[in-house]
């Protein structure tokens, strides 16, 4: 059976044009999909059973007998910590919010160690962003900032910007420039009009002699800025100005570097800027499907969108205390709940190694870094092939993914929602 | 020899992260990056073996010719083994330095470990599937 307008749950972009075959519970082709598109649905590698640590070894336990030991340990603990939500949709991550409140847990997303810099700026100066939809019909300038779109979401040049032609842009490939900003040549470089090679950790100076020029101060301008010639940002700049409409996308290369979310705040006060001369936007390369989703569902319940903290009986946020590798580091949590996510492949070693001597739990479809320093982990259906739920994209416009087929697996939400009835009742 | 460690995503890496007790995913994890000139000082050739060495701890890891990489800067796409170097530091904003940990790299003859193993070592029971 083949089935059209398929949502490809793996990266921000949410690509909504996949038409996908199945046959019972396989899925055997897909169409318009990327490189990871094709391995996430062709893709058959999941955990067969939940399974327990059991001394050195592993045993596979029923889904009740699981289930029923996480809340357990969750209601044991006096600081428990619910990472991760990004790689499950929005009802899912709904239930995980209020289990952390019935817990007093410390509940955070993937944002954390992504863009979670980008909502610190964004919390201090705003977001000039649109819909992806605006860049593809309008862009005539894009930049790419600190982001390899062609690896890590490589649709976005031809859904959005490079490749695609749009309602105001004929003909994209020669109508559109675009300007990659990077510290390392990438596949993404090479396809730019202009590549602009910055020393490591020096993309705060850049924007601050970008933000000069178009502010009229070109004397300021020293010979060259960071391992960038005057020339060029001269060149950039007026690129900049002269668009119709201009769109920057900025990857973690600017969130994870020297300064983090004061680079941010510096590129969208450069957006603000050129918004003098002209029309010019400015958006996050969110990385996992729906990590967009996890803060706008943080955000509705809590009032603030990663790293909540419910110790108090209320939602506290604050970044550097309440985030996970804090948390981790400090060697504060006493038992974490992971979902959807792998924070024994993304966080730094010292944080795997207190997720390994606390009890964790994972849900997850797959095995992973984490399986190893868990205690248990309970597989789940995967979300857009045999689980449906709401996801955002990542301009933030909300799009359901689609079940292809009933499988034999739980999906996120039933897992939790028993954990939830379990913690509720002992909690009264 | 002294070098500034860079980490971020691959599409190989991508592709292969749901299966991450696979080769395929070690091959491409556990890959350095390496400017040619820098490899020819270091005297390794690509795919020789090198140990890499942080303030947060230390790591095997295979070489990877990149002429697309400044000298003293290094490449390893995301995932444990470059996790394995990166401290836990976040100055006050909840993200660590994944972009630039200092490291130093020499050669040696040890075998890369699988991923299970490198969990093990961070206190963990490995899983094989």
């Amino acid at each position: 059976m083949k089935i059209e307008d398929v949502v490809c749950p793996f990266c921000g972009c949410l690509c909504d044009d996949l038409v996908v075959e199945v046959e019972g519970t396989k899925v055997v082709n897909v169409e318009n999909g990327c490189t990871l598109a094709n391995e996430k649905f062709m893709g058959d590698h999941r955990l067969n059973a939940p399974i327990r640590r059991a001394g050195e070894g592993w045993e596979e336990v029923s889904y009740n007998e699981a289930i029923e030991e996480t809340a357990a340990i969750l209601l044991d603990a006096d600081r428990p910590l619910l990472y991760g939500w990004s790689g499950t949709f929005g009802e899912a991550q709904s239930v995980g919010v209020h289990l952390a409140e019935l817990l007093g847990a410390v509940i955070d997303n993937t944002s954390t160690v992504c863009h979670g810099p980008s909502i610190m700026a964004i919390q201090e100066v705003g977001h000039p962003g649109c819909t992806l939809g605006q860049v593809k019909n309008r862009a005539d300038v894009v930049v790419y900032w600190a982001a390899n779109p062609i690896e890590a979401h490589p649709r976005h040049m031809s859904r959005y910007t490079t490749f695609c032609d749009g309602f105001f842009v004929k003909s994209a490939f020669r109508e559109r420039k675009v300007i990659v900003v990077d510290v390392r040549e990438t596949d993404s470089s090479q396809v730019a009009d202009e590549f602009v090679k910055v020393n490591p950790g020096g993309d705060y100076a850049v924007l601050s002699a970008l933000r000069a020029i178009v502010r009229g101060k070109r004397d300021l301008i020293p010979l060259s800025v960071e391992g960038v010639s005057r020339e060029q940002l001269f060149r950039v700049a007026d690129l900049c100005m002269s668009a119709k409409f201009g769109a920057i996308f900025f990857g973690v290369g600017l969130t994870m570097a020297q300064g983090k979310y004061k680079n941010i705040r510096n590129a969208i006060e450069l957006t603000e800027e050129l918004n003098r001369h002209t029309k010019f936007t400015i958006s996050p390369m969110r990385g996992h499907w729906n990590v967009y989703g996890s803060n706008e569902v943080f955000t509705w319940i809590t009032g603030y969108p990663y790293a909540v903290d419910f110790a108090r009986g209320i939602a506290f946020y604050n970044p550097g205390e309440t985030t996970s590798v804090d948390v981790l580091r400090r060697g504060e949590c006493d038992a974490c709940l992971v979902v959807a996510s792998d924070p024994g492949a993304h966080f730094p070693r010292a944080c795997a190694e207190h997720l390994a001597h606390i009890p964790t739990v994972q849900i997850d479809p797959h095995v992973n870094a984490t399986t190893h320093l868990s205690r248990i982990q309970i597989p789940v259906a995967v979300t857009g092939i045999d689980a449906e739920g709401t996801a955002y994209r990542m301009d933030g416009v909300p799009i359901r993914t689609r079940r292809l087929f009933f499988g034999n697996y739980p999906d996120d939400l039933e897992v939790l929602e028993k954990i939830y009835r379990i913690v509720r009742e002992a909690r009264g | 020899m002294n070098f500034l460690l860079n980490t971020g995503r691959t599409i190989a890496q991508g592709s292969t992260v749901e299966r991450k007790n696979s080769t395929k995913y070690r091959e491409e994890a556990s890959a350095v990056s390496m400017n040619p000139v820098d490899m020819f000082e270091l005297m390794v050739e690509q795919g020789d073996r090198v140990r890499v060495k942080s303030g947060a701890g230390e790591v095997v890891m295979w070489v990877r010719q990149d002429p697309g990489l400044v000298r003293g800067k290094v490449f390893v796409c995301l995932g444990p083994y470059a996790n394995h170097l990166v401290g836990p530091e976040t100055h006050g904003t909840g993200m660590p330095d994944f972009k630039s940990t200092p490291v130093s790299i020499e050669p040696t003859d040890d075998p890369v470990p699988s991923v299970a193993m490198l969990m093990r070592e961070c206190g963990g029971v490995p899983y094989e599937d």
